[in-house]
């Protein structure tokens, strides 16, 4: 680009503006609907997409397994599984309540599976019968020592190994769920989800 | 009406002079708050931080960071010190624009992301402050995060070794033998290897707790090997059966402020000599007081593990020589600016784009100075049970300046870490409730 010599005097001052006009660029969010499948990669950190694909696959696994069948084999019922705790042991704060939740959902609706509520979510539902003792009519009040125990017990861990140079990152996730009898500490299922993702960042930037 | 050439140019000069905020440096508008803190009234200097609602700049959610990790507001203190940190991801990478800004105004131009020993601390005060809310595993996280950004940089002198030993400790605390024994010959590593840039030497309590975990974890050949190194030949693993850890972290006293300091530098474009502001560490670090804790009978005083002074004076010497150079190269664009103003604007342009220029022309004082001035800690084992800590601040005299009186709880294989902010001795009426002070860690698996 050619620049008049008239223009070059101007041209530091302008810039100066742009630059602050930039610096105070605080303009409304842009907001567009997506579909819930779709990918959307912003930072290279772990995503909905991620859980949702750890949450098809784990599906997939132990719905396939003959744990299932044996258990009703055995016992002739299906089994009660009680959510356990989900360690995060990568670097990066993640929820694992998102997969967790629709792999319970699946198989809650697959009608092979019972889920009895996890400690966290008991102590509500006890002080609500415990409510229910003392203001309830009595046919509508629910009794205590009435909970069903669970057969297995979910557990699992979430890891990563990450490798880093300058602006690049190796990323590998591997997600371990294990379903465990209470009775007798045997792993019926162990399921995994291995996803691995680059990521590039630039070194120049606007 | 048509303005003239020039008069456009006064208005633009003028709105953008306006939009620099009087150009006051970061070390004057900081002031006030930096005041309240050395009155030992880190609650005033919250107010002050607190005002303009939220942002996403950096050095600001840094330093609301740490207040209000002193006024014991720790999931607060994480939500803004996540937000310095998503920001300084976003900030990765050399801006063409701000780069351009810097220029023709100051190197405030240039957004703040800190320095890289300030990055690894906003993960180990993450950590910190996650330890005290009882989320260790999220302790963990923060810890790793550190590493990640650490091995980023390559193989620098940057590496910070008190991020190696508090990933120890984390790791530690959660019953991971071998993890934490990786960290601490780590972190020993990295105190010698960067010593040059923090002046210590590895802490002796460091050493026993490598030795320890090598003869925890069955390393022979190399507890023998660190043994010799460390002259402890007749180093012997305590007997901690049955007793559980304290672990006292001072984070003691402020870094240093920035301030900047005019120089004449000669400049060959312009045949002669010009003034510029560069940033500099105008005193001596501070002397740093002494921490003498005492419970049960047993009595030790804090060693430093952090030596954050240093790192700031290091981190800035580093820095100068491009700073000065960007220095140069904006006063001679501002000269030439004031002459072309004057040319075509005649006597008045010029001296307004003097003007302008001058009040423009501001060194970059920025930094996180809320920062303590050294972190020290000490670890003593007790049995389990309530205990009564004892720590004592001790001043340059000798005398005893300030004291901190707190029971703690120490149950069996587990640690209690106690994270303290001592700035100045607190008047009464912020004197926290003690029951705060000690925070025990979740479960641990023994070993």
């Amino acid at each position: 680009m050619k620049v008049s010599k008239k223009m070059m005097g101007v041209l530091p001052v302008a810039a100066l503006g742009a630059v602050m006009v930039f610096g105070l660029a605080a303009c409304n969010p842009k907001v567009s609907r997506v579909d819930s499948a779709a990918v959307t990669d912003l930072s290279g950190n772990w995503n909905d997409t991620d859980s949702r694909l750890v949450a098809d696959e784990m599906i997939q696994d132990v719905l396939a397994r003959p744990w299932l069948s044996r258990f009703n084999k055995d016992h002739g019922k299906v089994p009660t599984v009680i959510v356990g705790t989900v360690r995060n042991l990568s670097h990066e704060h993640i929820n694992t309540r998102t997969f967790i939740s629709d792999l319970e959902k699946s198989l809650i609706n697959s009608g092979d599976v019972e889920f009895v509520a996890s400690a966290g979510e008991r102590e509500e539902i006890r002080s609500e019968r415990k409510d229910q003792d003392l203001h309830a009519k009595e046919d509508t009040r629910k009794a205590m020592g009435q909970e069903a125990g669970a057969d297995f017990m979910l557990q699992g861990t979430i890891n990563t190994i990450i490798d880093a140079v300058k602006g690049e990152q190796a990323r590998f996730y591997q997600v371990d769920l294990q379903l465990i009898d209470l009775e007798s500490n045997r792993k019926v299922w162990v399921g995994q989800k291995k996803i691995k993702k680059t990521v590039e960042k630039s070194g120049l930037r606007f | 009406m048509f303005l003239n050439h020039a008069q456009k140019m006064l208005l633009v000069a003028a709105a953008s002079l306006l939009l620099m905020q009087g150009c006051a440096t970061s070390a004057e508008k900081s002031l006030g708050m930096r005041q309240s803190l050395m009155q030992g009234r880190p609650d005033l200097a919250l107010t002050t931080v607190e005002q303009n609602g939220e942002t996403s700049d950096v050095m600001t959610n840094m330093n609301r960071g740490l207040l209000r990790r002193m006024n014991r507001d720790y999931a607060g203190s994480n939500e803004v010190l996540e937000a310095a940190k998503k920001e300084i991801e976003a900030l990765y990478g050399v801006s063409v624009t701000e780069q351009a800004g810097a220029v023709i105004a100051n190197d405030e131009a240039i957004s703040f992301k800190g320095d890289r020993y300030e990055q690894v601390l906003v993960h180990a005060y993450m950590a910190l402050n996650y330890i005290s809310l009882g989320q260790i595993d999220a302790a963990r996280v923060e810890m790793l995060q550190a590493d990640v950004k650490m091995m980023e940089w390559g193989e620098t002198p940057e590496e910070d070794p008190f991020a190696r030993y508090l990933t120890g400790i984390v790791f530690e605390a959660l019953g991971e033998a071998d993890d934490a024994r990786v960290a601490y010959s780590k972190a020993v590593d990295v105190y010698k290897k960067t010593k040059s840039r923090h002046g210590l030497n590895i802490p002796s309590q460091l050493k026993s707790d490598l030795l320890f975990s090598l003869s925890k974890t069955g390393m022979n050949d190399e507890l023998q090997r660190y043994k010799k190194e460390f002259g402890m030949n007749g180093y012997k693993a305590p007997a901690t059966k049955g007793m559980g850890e304290l672990i006292v972290l001072m984070h003691n006293g402020l870094a240093p402020q920035r301030d900047q300091t005019g120089i004449q530098i000669f400049s060959p474009e312009l045949a002669g000599n010009i003034r510029i502001a560069i940033p500099t560490y105008p005193n001596p670090p501070a002397y740093v007081n002494q921490i003498r804790l005492q419970v049960s009978g047993q009595q030790k005083v804090l060693e430093p593990v952090e030596n954050i002074d240093g790192l700031a004076r290091a981190a800035l010497e580093g820095d100068i020589a491009g700073i000065s150079a960007r220095a140069l190269a904006r006063a001679v664009v501002k000269k030439k600016m004031e002459k072309e103003a004057g040319d075509r604007g005649g006597g008045l342009m010029q001296l307004a784009m003097l003007v302008v220029n001058t009040a423009s022309e501001i060194a970059d004082t920025r930094c996180w100075n809320t920062l303590p001035q050294e972190i020290q800690l000490g670890r003593v084992y007790l049995p389990e049970g309530t205990h009564q800590v004892k720590m004592d601040v001790i001043g340059q005299t000798g005398a005893v300046v300030d004291t901190y009186e707190m029971p703690v709880v120490i149950k069996a294989n587990r640690k209690t870490i106690i994270s303290e902010h001592w700035v100045a001795p607190r008047p009464l009426i912020t004197a926290p409730a003690e029951s705060e002070n000690a925070t025990t860690t979740a479960a641990n698996d023994t070993h």
